[in-house]
């Protein structure tokens, strides 16, 4: 038996709540979100949140991320020379923790999903199936990047103006949010039927 | 735990055979009735379109609730306490958030608040207050509206993420003073364990089927 696409006999499943209904509806008849047969502008808005947090990847890196307070003088951490500064104290396993969740993984996500675009443009010839799974981990792992931002307002909350030091943000948290909030984004406009109309020799980026 | 008798089937709004697209290469495929604890795979990509999660509605009832008990105790009792000399300090997701407010990083603490407090209270909360009536066929006022809302959110909800920053934040800490970790940890802990069960507890077709038929006997 051949499987069809849903789109190739005008239907659509509704994003929200996966009712499948004809497109010319336009609202879905169930929770009334808009109907499409592929998210729109999916490539288009993908590629758009990807360059915004590439380029906001630069300043996340570069500037320092926190500054701790001594009493010998303030010292300025960058993502990097945090996770080699516990590398040399001999604290492997914070160091290899935060190096894959800050540095690590963003970049992978940022590869991972211009592959994927590059897939649902018809640059490659990747397997559909092992493009969904990278699209899955992709989805997965994320947000666990948010987890730096995190460690440094709880390292402000906890010692603040303590007897020994102090802790404050730096310039680059904002940044290294937003390449996380952004990345997430880029996720979930990107829509994986489109490596598979690839895959069968189909277009359907640009309809409705 | 698994019964020895397998449940029945959702009930569908229409009788007939009914098709679903799968979500990541749209094939069409009828879409079988299942027992409880099956799944339906696609045909084409092996994606799981669909699943009938055992009393899954008990579940995502039970959970929730429990979870928004762990909430209330998450924010009323301190996660870590550090001692250090004469100096105490307390954590709780408000006072990490209100740290980075003053130290002058607003979006930072309005991040944090949404991620950590405003998403998963929209995403359990939604749950519950779908899930509870539905278990009884009733439909409450703008449950179409909440369900749409905390699906959107479950992505973004991001507490066991700030669960692992404060393991990290106290390995990093280490010799600053004495740390005791208080009940919001525990709290916490219980919550992401609750979240996840509760999310897992329903599938989304299931839930928008049940729902379509609490609806449609209103009017």
């Amino acid at each position: 038996m051949e499987i069809r696409s849903a789109a190739a006999e005008g239907l659509a499943s509704c994003h929200l709540c996966g009712k499948v209904s004809p497109v010319e509806l336009g609202h879905c008849p169930r929770c009334h979100s808009p109907l499409h047969l592929r998210k729109p502008h999916s490539l288009e808005r993908t590629w758009c949140f990807l360059v915004a947090s590439i380029a906001l990847y630069f300043p996340a890196n570069m500037l320092p991320i926190m500054s701790v307070g001594t009493i010998g003088g303030a010292s300025h951490d960058t993502i990097m020379s945090g996770v080699l500064n516990f590398w040399k104290k001999g604290d492997f396993l914070v160091a290899v923790i935060i190096f894959s969740a800050s540095i690590m993984i963003p970049v992978l996500k940022m590869i991972a999903l211009c592959w994927l675009c590059f897939a649902a443009a018809g640059k490659t010839h990747t397997s559909p199936k092992n493009l969904t799974r990278l699209y899955h981990i992709t989805e997965l792992v994320g947000r666990w990047s948010m987890v730096d931002v995190f460690v440094v307002s709880i390292l402000v909350a906890l010692v603040q103006v303590g007897a020994l030091s102090n802790v404050l943000p730096g310039p680059a948290i904002l940044s290294f949010a937003a390449v996380v909030i952004l990345t997430m984004f880029a996720a979930i406009s990107f829509d994986p039927r489109l490596l598979w109309d690839q895959h069968l020799g189909r277009d359907l980026s640009d309809t409705p | 735990m698994k019964r020895l008798a397998p449940g029945l089937s959702w009930p569908r709004i229409e009788e007939g055979p009914i098709q679903v697209a799968c979500h990541f290469c749209d094939a069409l495929q009828e879409a079988p009735r299942l027992h409880e604890g099956d799944a339906a795979h696609c045909c084409r990509c092996g994606e799981m379109l669909y699943q009938n999660r055992p009393r899954s509605l008990a579940r995502a009832t039970a959970f929730s609730s429990a979870a928004l008990i762990f909430m209330v105790l998450v924010h009323i009792f301190p996660s870590v306490t550090v001692d250090s000399g004469s100096v105490r300090h307390e954590l709780t997701i408000l006072q990490a958030a209100n740290a980075m407010l003053r130290e002058g990083n607003p979006l930072i603490a309005v991040g944090t608040v949404f991620f950590t407090m405003v998403a998963p209270l929209v995403l359990v909360g939604g749950l519950l207050y779908v899930s509870a009536p539905l278990r009884f066929g009733i439909a409450l006022p703008g449950a179409k509206v909440v369900t749409r809302w905390f699906q959107l959110c479950e992505p973004w909800s991001m507490l066991e993420v700030f669960l692992f920053g404060i393991l990290i934040a106290l390995l990093k800490l280490g010799a600053i003073g004495d740390i005791h970790l208080g009940t919001g940890m525990w709290a916490m802990t219980g919550l992401v364990i609750c979240t996840a069960c509760a999310v897992a507890g329903i599938d989304r077709l299931e839930l928008w089927d049940r729902l379509e038929i609490a609806l449609h006997k209103h009017d």
